[in-house]
């Protein structure tokens, strides 16, 4: 039989052909520069413009570690809650999935009229952005906690205040720590977009200042930060993840819970 | 922790003044309701029982018969709606894990602790310095045999020693009374009868008084001093039987006479009131 | 609490809300400029969809968005299958898809602008291209949700290749497809409004953002209600259809 090569290494095959693609494709004149300037003009005004780039960088972060706060905050209370009592969760978590299913976005030119194009709309924005998808998945994860675990805590003779704090808390860090890994993301996004549609500064209001004057590598430069932006996050939070929930690491239950959020992270951001 | 080894608990039932031990447990008058949705449902009716210490008692019954209720009262987890429960000569009403230790059918260990970091849980709660707990908790490991696994996560553990991690937890603080409600029933039956003859093992070396629930006839006859039949719902105390077998007990005995007319006897007993009331 | 007492408890919460959003910019407790209330809304709303330049909006939009679920559906869907059904290209692409999922599709917008320029084009391309990936996954997890018992079952009494398909995968199948359908549609929605509101000469997305720069409130919250609506409506359709066909599963 013939020996196909692991998928792994075709992988890496892939992404260092699309790297010469990006840099060998305009270089010929196959593709126009402005659709795709090559890569080493791209990271060369990264490099060139840094300052400007860094100082973009640090005001979209500070809006998204505000943001944050909103949609992770209020989504893992109001998760927690509606999850776990039944009578909330009964009336409301209906409501708030068909809500769900209105684009966000149209509310951004609401928040741009209050709150003007500074970063109070954005933090405002993307905190809601946020906020549904993070109290979904509380709520949802709330439910996963074994209440027989409780049970038990009473006949060792845990006190109200033991087993809030040595059952119920260590029971739904899973849960809680997956809502601010897709908080953080949805947040990004959020601050991204909004900062793309209607902004003086940040990395999003970049690309688009640079979009309307046709300079496509400083575009790329700046879309590539954003990139980066996100994929260092999600490694960032996955690596704490797996350090503090050494013992979920074990079971198989951590392989499903991490397929079924990843999907679940992939489709709430429909932006 | 006295280890007693090869004592019958009969011997250990005497004091040191060769007088009779006090009851481990007491129930009189012993009755529960609940609210249904059409209206109150008798649950226990008139249980009245006394279990002597040192004592291995195992109650059976059909399914919903109450005894898994009857079990939480004793451990204080449920309050009955009337009736008195003693224990060691003093009320439960609360869960009181130094007199009561209570292991659960599903192990209910913290998949976020090790299997020594739940054992020593009990202790954790008390506020135990933490050298005394640590040592108390090893202590249990290696009485249920499970020297060695201190460090591993429940998930790393199969059922049978998620269960064993639960007894030890159970016994951790010592106390003179261990309520078991159907612990092995989520293991297949091999484990089972190992698990079964484990048990006994446990307690022989540590002469605890043991309150068993269980659903398998040939496990109650297997492990118990006494068998407690219950009817089914509401439910009442049907039988006592006494299980005259020598101890320790071995499998050989599972295919003897006596063994198999005890088990035509409860099930004749658990037969009827399942087919006259079932709720 | 009751079934009833729940939907009673939810109108009056609704009722509520309503009532706060009329009353309270009347009263002047909330600037009536910045939130008008909701009867002023309402009427506006009755205005708005008799305009025909919103009509014409609405159908632009209306068209993007058919022509880009056209398009990503059946690309995804290809995709998704082979995906699935082929190991070798399954191991191989699966991990890059997932990095690719995780990513926010919208910062790739200028770079559809830049190559399509603005129009029509460009906004349906953007949207395929934001719906595809939803697209792919949903189908290669319908497809492995098929189970293999079942696959089994049907061949060892000898059915077709045809059989097979029609008779396990496609009823197999079904629930997720209805759901993944559901879900592109969100996508598509989005998509599609997002790069109207972006850069665009025309559709809907396109009023609402210049209703919100030049203050115009009223129109503003009008366009959101009658979005929103719309979006609702679809999805709850879509839920009430898997419902119907997902009787079966458990």
């Amino acid at each position: 039989m013939r020996r196909q090569p692991a998928p792994s290494t075709v992988r890496w095959l892939l992404l260092v052909a699309a790297l010469l693609l990006w840099e060998g494709l305009p270089r010929t004149g196959t593709v126009a520069e402005l659709f795709l300037p090559p890569l080493s003009k791209t990271l060369a005004v990264l490099v060139e413009d840094w300052t400007l780039y860094a100082q973009a960088l640090l005001v979209t972060l500070s809006e998204v570690a505000l943001a944050m706060l909103i949609a992770c905050g209020a989504g893992i209370l109001v998760g927690a809650l509606v999850g776990g009592v039944a009578l909330l969760r009964n009336m409301f978590l209906p409501v708030f999935s068909s809500l769900y299913a209105v684009p966000i976005v149209i509310l951004y030119p609401i928040f741009t009229a209050w709150f003007g194009i500074g970063s109070e709309s954005k933090v405002a924005f993307a905190g809601m952005y946020g906020f549904f998808p993070v109290m979904l998945s509380t709520a949802a994860g709330i439910r996963t906690i074994d209440a027989q675990l409780l049970v038990a805590a009473r006949s060792m003779g845990a006190t109200v205040p033991q087993r809030i704090g040595r059952v119920v808390i260590p029971a739904s860090l899973p849960t809680v720590l997956a809502g601010l890994r897709l908080g953080g993301a949805l947040t990004i996004i959020g601050v991204v977009v909004a900062e793309m549609l209607t902004s003086a500064a940040g990395i999003g209001y970049l690309v688009t200042n640079y979009r309307t004057v046709l300079d496509s590598p400083r575009v790329f430069a700046a879309v590539l930060m954003i990139l980066l932006l996100s994929i260092l996050f999600d490694a960032l939070a996955r690596t704490v993840e797996r350090r503090t929930l050494v013992w979920a690491q074990a079971g198989r239950r951590e392989r499903i819970v991490v397929r079924d959020d990843r999907r679940l992270a992939a489709a709430t951001s429909p932006v | 922790m006295q280890h007693v080894a090869n004592l019958t608990p009969r011997r250990v039932a005497n004091d040191l003044n060769g007088e009779a031990a006090p009851n481990a447990i007491e129930v009189a008058g012993l009755n529960h309701v609940y609210e249904g949705r059409d209206g109150t449902v008798p649950a226990l009716e008139d249980i009245a029982l006394t279990v002597g210490a040192g004592r291995f008692v195992v109650i059976v019954g059909p399914s919903g018969c109450g005894k898994t209720s009857l079990l939480m009262m004793l451990a204080g987890l449920r309050r009955a709606t009337s009736g008195t429960i003693l224990c060691a000569g003093k009320p439960i009403a609360d869960p009181d894990p130094e007199r009561v230790g209570v292991v659960f059918q599903e192990a209910s260990l913290f998949p976020w602790l090790t299997a020594v970091e739940n054992i020593e849980f009990p202790l954790v709660l008390r506020h135990a310095p933490r050298e005394e707990r640590r040592r108390r908790a090893l202590d249990m490991l290696n009485l249920v045999g499970l020297t060695g696994f201190d460090g591993r996560y429940p998930q790393e553990l199969s059922g049978g020693m998620k269960q064993r991690v639960a007894i030890a937890r159970g016994l951790v603080q010592d106390p003179p009374v261990l309520l078991m409600d159907e612990p092995f029933a989520a293991l297949d039956e091999q484990t089972r009868m190992t698990m079964g003859h484990e048990l006994l093992r446990i307690w022989s070396q540590t002469a605890k008084t043991v309150v068993f629930v269980t659903h398998s006839l040939t496990e109650a006859i297997y492990l118990a001093d006494e068998v407690l039949v219950m009817s089914a719902r509401p439910g009442r105390i049907i039988d006592r039987i006494p299980v005259v077998l020598p101890r320790p007990r071995t499998y050989e005995m599972m295919a003897t006479d006596v063994f198999g007319r005890l088990r035509d006897r409860i099930w004749q007993q658990i037969r009827q009131t399942d087919t006259k009331g079932a709720p | 609490m009751t079934r009833l007492g729940i939907i009673v408890t939810r109108l009056a919460l609704f009722l509520a809300v309503v009532a706060a959003w009329e009353v309270l910019p009347r009263i002047g407790a909330v600037n009536p400029a910045l939130l008008p209330p909701l009867s002023d809304v309402l009427q506006m709303l009755a205005n708005v969809l008799a305009r025909p330049n919103v009509h014409e909006a609405i159908a632009v939009s209306a068209g993007e968005f058919a022509v880009a679920f056209a398009i990503a559906v059946p690309l995804g869907t290809a995709i998704g299958v082979l995906v699935a059904e082929n190991d070798y290209l399954g191991e191989i692409f699966k991990p890059i898809l997932f990095y690719v999922f995780s990513v926010p599709k919208s910062i790739f917008l200028p770079m559809f602008i830049l190559v399509f320029g603005i129009g029509f084009q460009q906004k349906v391309a953007y949207a395929a291209f934001s719906t595809v990936f939803v697209v792919i996954m949903s189908a290669s997890a319908a497809v492995e949700s098929v189970k293999a018992d079942h696959l089994l079952v049907a061949r060892s009494y000898g059915a077709t290749r045809l059989q097979v398909l029609t008779r396990v995968y496609i009823p197999s199948m079904m629930p997720i497809l209805l759901e993944a359908l559901r879900i592109s549609m969100i996508f598509n929605f989005t998509g599609v409004l997002i790069a109207e509101m972006y850069a665009s000469r025309t559709g809907i997305g396109q009023l609402i953002q210049n209703w919100g720069e030049n203050f115009q409130m009223p129109q503003l919250f009008a366009g959101v209600i009658f979005l929103a609506a719309v979006a609702i409506l679809f999805n709850e359709t879509i839920r009430w259809l898997e419902a119907r066909c997902s009787t079966w599963r458990t």
